[in-house]
C-alpha cells in the first residue's frame, strides 16, 4: 500500500471541456507500482495537489473499471483554478482514494433513484458508468441484479449540464429526467425548468423498494430528502455524499467535521438517518 | 520489582541516569510560567513552586513551598513534542519537466526523548491522541516515530491547581497506566512504580529501599486527599446527550458574547489535535538548470476558531463564533465520545486559566441544564 499522507505523480492523458467552468481530467499514474495497488470505489475522492498552490478534494467520476482515473472540476478556487489551465502531459499530485463509496450492495434486486445537483452528477457518473460497464445496460444481459434505474438531474442551464453528451448512452440503463433552472431561450430546450424536487412527479417509483444515491447542493439534498421520505421512501435507503473542507483525508485535521463525523473517513456518503439529527442544523 | 523507594536527596540520580541516553523534557520556569522544556540540570526544575490558577489567571509563587511537587499544569503539554506546532511532511521541487515530492525529508531520526514530571491528565491525553494519530484508517508516522522514541517519568498529582476536575474525566490524579515510571512524592521519600522494562532499566544500581505497606497506604491516602481538594466537575454520565439535546441551546449565543475566538483553549488544550497543511516555498528558477520551484508542505496546528476553519470554494460553514465555540465545545465532550469512545477532555483546566475571558468549560457545560 502506497503511503496516503504523501502525494503520488499522475499525469493528464486528456481533458474534455464539458460546461464554460467545468472539465474532466483522465489521469495516469506514473509510477508501476502505485498503478497496481491503486483502487477504489465509487463514491470516492482524491486529494488533487499543485505544488506552490496547495491541495482539493475532488470526487472521483470516472468507474474503477475505466483505463484512467476521472475527475471532473469545476473552477471554484486557486487549485482548481490553476488545474483549468493544465494541459495534457501536465503531471500533478494526487492523493488517495479517500472516504467512503456509494453502497453497491444495497441496490441488488431494488430500484435505483440517482439524483445529482450541479458538479454533484461527478461522483455519481462513477456509479452509472459502473453499472453500465457491468451490464447493466439493455443491450447486454443484466449481470447485476438491479430494478428500475432512474436519473434525477438538475442544472442551472442547459448550458451548464454536466456530461450532456453521455445522457443517450445512460438511458440504455436508466430512465433519464432532467432540469434546470432557467432555460436559454437560445438553446432548443426539451427538458423540465424548475426545482429538481418537481421531476420527482414525473417518475412512476414504488418507494418502498427505492433506494437514492443523492449529491449536490445541501438544501437540494435536504428538500429532496424530505420529499422522498413523505412519498415513503425509507430515510434507511437514502444515501447522501456530502461536501466540507476536507483537508487531510484521513480523520486528523478536524477541518471536515459534520457532528460527530468526519467527513473525509466516516464520508463523504453518508446513510441519511445516520446524518439526520445534523442536517437541518445551521452553522453544524 | 514493580515499586520501590528513594531518598528525597537520590533523586537527581535518577534525572542523571536519564541524562547520560536521553533528551529530557520536563517542567520549567521560563517568563514567570512553568511550561515543559529541555531542561539540562536537576535544579531546573520548579521545586516547591506554587501557582494560583483562576478563571483567565495564572500566578507564579515564589517557590517556598516543602513539597518538591507542589505546582500542578501550565500550558505545555505532549502535544507541543508528539504532533509540534510546525512539521514538515515532504519537500518538493516542480520543473517544466513535471514535480518530484522527497517525502525522506520528513522521516526525521528523533533521539530518545525522556518526559519528566508528566502528571496522570497529560498521560491520558497522550492516549487520546494515539487514537487520533496511530489508530485511524492512516498511521502518522511521524507521530509514531516520536511517540516512540519517548520515555514517560510521571508524578502522581497530590495538590491540585484550581481548575483541575481530572477525577471527573477517570484521567487523573493518579496515574494508572501509560508510564515507565510513575513517582508519588512521600513525607520522607519518594515512592517508584515501574511500568515497563525500560523504566525499571534506569534503576539498576541506583541506592533504592524496599517499599512497605505504610508507605503504600500513605500514597493511596495522599491522592484520596488530592482528589478531595479539586473544586470542579463535569458529570460524565450526562454526555454526549446533554449537548445532543441542547445543539440550538441559547448558551452558545451568550458565550459567543465573551467568547474571543482566539483559539488560546485549543492550543493550550492537551487534546486538539486539529491542524492545516500550506505549501512553504523556497524562490529559485534564477538559472534555468535549477528547478522552477521547490519548498516543503508544512503541518501546523489549527483551531476550530480559526473564522476559515470550515471554508470551502462556496462559503463558511461556520462564520459565527457562537457556531465555532459550539463546535469546539460539542466536539470535547460529545463528538469525540462517537468518534474515538471517550470524551476528549481530560479535566487538566487549561481552558479554563488561559482563556483571556475566564470562559469555564464546567459553567458552560453546566448552564446548558438551563430551559
Amino acid at each position: 500500500m502506497h503511503d496516503k499522507s504523501i502525494p503520488f505523480e499522475a499525469t493528464i492523458r486528456w481533458i474534455k471541456k464539458e460546461t464554460r467552468d467545468t472539465a474532466t481530467y483522465a489521469l495516469k499514474i506514473n509510477s508501476r507500482e502505485i498503478q497496481r495497488t491503486y483502487t477504489f470505489k465509487p463514491g470516492q475522492f482524491n486529494m488533487l495537489y499543485i505544488p506552490g498552490i496547495g491541495e482539493a478534494p475532488i470526487s472521483i467520476s470516472s468507474a474503477p473499471t475505466d483505463h484512467e482515473i476521472m475527475h471532473t472540476i469545476r473552477i471554484a478556487g486557486d487549485v482548481t483554478t490553476y488545474i483549468s489551465r493544465l494541459n495534457a502531459g501536465d503531471v500533478i499530485g494526487v492523493r488517495g482514494p479517500f472516504g467512503s463509496s456509494w453502497p453497491l450492495e444495497e441496490i441488488e434486486d431494488r430500484d435505483l433513484m440517482i439524483i445529482a445537483g450541479g458538479v454533484g452528477i461527478a461522483p455519481l457518473r462513477s456509479v452509472i458508468r459502473h453499472i453500465l460497464m457491468s451490464g447493466g445496460g439493455k443491450k447486454s444481459p443484466s449481470r447485476t441484479p438491479i430494478g428500475k434505474k432512474f436519473i434525477l438531474y438538475g442544472a442551472k442551464t442547459p448550458k451548464d449540464m454536466i456530461f450532456r453528451d453521455e445522457f443517450p448512452r445512460y438511458m440504455d440503463a436508466f430512465q433519464v429526467f432532467l432540469t434546470v433552472d432557467k432555460a436559454d431561450p437560445e438553446e432548443y430546450w426539451r427538458g423540465e425548468v424548475g426545482l429538481i424536487t418537481g421531476l420527482l412527479n414525473k417518475v412512476s417509483f414504488n418507494p418502498l423498494n427505492t433506494v437514492v444515491f443523492t449529491c449536490g447542493p445541501e438544501v437540494m439534498m435536504q428538500s429532496m430528502t424530505k420529499d422522498l421520505i413523505l412519498r415513503g421512501v425509507p430515510g434507511e435507503k437514502i444515501f447522501i455524499s456530502m461536501e466540507r473542507n476536507m483537508n487531510c483525508g484521513m480523520g486528523v485535521c478536524g477541518h471536515c467535521m459534520f457532528g460527530p463525523k468526519f467527513v473525509c473517513k466516516d464520508g463523504p456518503v453518508f446513510r441519511f438517518t445516520d446524518i439526520e439529527g445534523f442536517l437541518g442544523v445551521k452553522e453544524i | 520489582m514493580t515499586k520501590a523507594k528513594i531518598k528525597k536527596d537520590h533523586l537527581k540520580l535518577i534525572f542523571d541516569r536519564l541524562k547520560t541516553s536521553h533528551k529530557i523534557i520536563g517542567p520549567k520556569v521560563e517568563g514567570n510560567v512553568i511550561v515543559l522544556a529541555k531542561i539540562a540540570d536537576f535544579h531546573d526544575i520548579p521545586a516547591g513552586y506554587k501557582e494560583q490558577q483562576g478563571r483567565g489567571t495564572y500566578r507564579l509563587g515564589s517557590g517556598k513551598e516543602p513539597q518538591t511537587f507542589s505546582f500542578s499544569v501550565g500550558p505545555d503539554s505532549f502535544k507541543r513534542f508528539m504532533s509540534p506546532p510546525v512539521r514538515e511532511n515532504f519537500a518538493f521541487k516542480k520543473s517544466k519537466k513535471g514535480i518530484s515530492i522527497n517525502q525522506n525529508s520528513s522521516r526525521v531520526r528523533e533521539i530518545s526523548t525522556a518526559f519528566i514530571g508528566m502528571r496522570a491528565c497529560d498521560i491520558a491525553a497522550l492516549r487520546l491522541l494515539d487514537k487520533v494519530f496511530l489508530e485511524g484508517p492512516v498511521k502518522d508516522v511521524g507521530y509514531d516515530s516520536l511517540r516512540r522514541n519517548s520515555l514517560i517519568v510521571g508524578i502522581n498529582c497530590l495538590y491540585p491547581g484550581d481548575n483541575c476536575f481530572c477525577s471527573s474525566m477517570d484521567a487523573g490524579p493518579e496515574i494508572r497506566d501509560g508510564f515507565d515510571m510513575a513517582v508519588t512524592e512521600l513525607d520522607d521519600s519518594f515512592l517508584l512504580e515501574i511500568g515497563t522494562a525500560r523504566g525499571r532499566e534506569i534503576l539498576n544500581g541506583l541506592p533504592i529501599d524496599e517499599v512497605s505497606d505504610k508507605d503504600l497506604s500513605e500514597k493511596v491516602s495522599k491522592i484520596e486527599n488530592c482528589k478531595k481538594m479539586i473544586k470542579k466537575s463535569i458529570k460524565v454520565s450526562e454526555l454526549p446527550y446533554l449537548i445532543y439535546r441542547n445543539l440550538e441551546h441559547p448558551r452558545w449565543a451568550d458565550v459567543a458574547g465573551r467568547c474571543l475566538a482566539c483559539g488560546n483553549c485549543t492550543q493550550v488544550c492537551p487534546t486538539c489535535f486539529c491542524n492545516s497543511s500550506y505549501d512553504n516555498l523556497q524562490l529559485s528558477g534564477i538559472s534555468k538548470k535549477l528547478p522552477e520551484l521547490s519548498g516543503a508542505r508544512i503541518r501546523t496546528w489549527d483551531s476550530c476558531f480559526s473564522t476559515n476553519f470550515a471554508r470551502v470554494h462556496g462559503g463558511n460553514f461556520r462564520p459565527s463564533r457562537r457556531a465555532r465555540y459550539r463546535q469546539w465545545m460539542s466536539h470535547k465532550l460529545a463528538y469525540w465520545i462517537d468518534q474515538f469512545g471517550s470524551p476528549g477532555c481530560v479535566g487538566c483546566g487549561r481552558c479554563i486559566t488561559w482563556c483571556p475571558v475566564g470562559i469555564d468549560i464546567t459553567q458552560e457545560l453546566e448552564a446548558l441544564h438551563a430551559r
